[in-house]
């Protein structure tokens, strides 16, 4: 029922890459969770987030969002996130994620 | 000021059903002349609840209702449940506090915590009058 939410990776070298598109939210989020977690797992390096096709986030996703960056962290890395739209910047903005993640 | 038209959706307490509360919530606020970036926050609001009314409830909740009331200048939203367990302050035990601190940012008015417990929670958005 949710916009349908799609996610590709893409490693490199150094780092990885993680494309997503369509709406985060309780429906989904789980699935937006397994696949942050195996990319920021594998990830030799930091990870980004290009956020260009989301259109929707909520809390649940904002979750994900942060329990990624914790795993990121006891690693030595950091999630970079970019191309993300206002909308879904204002969500960081409100609740101060914004300070813990690198936004492009 | 009076609440003219009411419009109410029942929904099951599946996660996969948030998103027709959320786009109703956009299309009423839309048609009440909301402009695009307030849709969009009432719409993460509503969607907000509705995901922590499902979480909360665990399995105690089989449908829920929301009751949009429009005003002249206000949207006034209503949740409620008759068969929930956790009526009442359905965020009291917020932990990571994300979903409060967005609700009171995209929100005019919000009762969390009603003593009435014919509802969950309500809130309300205003048109801002253009000058």
């Amino acid at each position: 029922m949710s916009g349908e939410l799609i996610l590709r990776e893409e490693y490199t070298e150094k780092d990885a890459e993680v494309f997503v598109s369509g709406e985060i939210d309780i429906y989904n989020a789980q699935q937006f969770k397994e696949k942050i977690y195996q990319v920021v797992e594998n990830s030799k390096g930091d990870v980004s987030i290009d956020c260009s096709g989301l259109s929707y986030l909520d809390s649940t996703g904002l979750g994900v969002f942060v329990g990624a960056l914790k795993k990121a962290k006891q690693n030595g890395r950091d999630i970079h996130i970019v191309n993300i739209r206002d909308n879904i910047k204002k969500l960081f903005v409100i609740t101060g994620l914004d300070k813990l993640f690198i936004i492009h | 000021m009076e609440l003219s038209d009411k419009i109410a959706l029942s929904l099951p307490c599946k996660a996969e059903y948030v998103s027709v509360a959320r786009l109703t919530a956009s299309g009423i606020a839309y048609r009440m002349g909301f402009d695009i970036d307030t849709v969009e926050d009432v719409k993460v609001a509503v969607s907000e609840v509705c995901s922590r009314l499902i979480n909360v409830s665990k399995n105690s909740c089989a449908e829920y209702e929301i009751l949009y009331e429009i005003g002249d200048n206000r949207l006034k939203i209503t949740f409620s449940s008759k068969n929930i367990e956790r009526a009442g302050c359905i965020f009291e035990d917020d932990k990571d506090g994300l979903g409060v601190a967005i609700i009171k940012a995209f929100m005019d008015e919000v009762e969390f915590c009603p003593d009435n417990k014919d509802y969950i929670l309500s809130m309300t958005k205003f048109i801002e009058e253009k000058s």
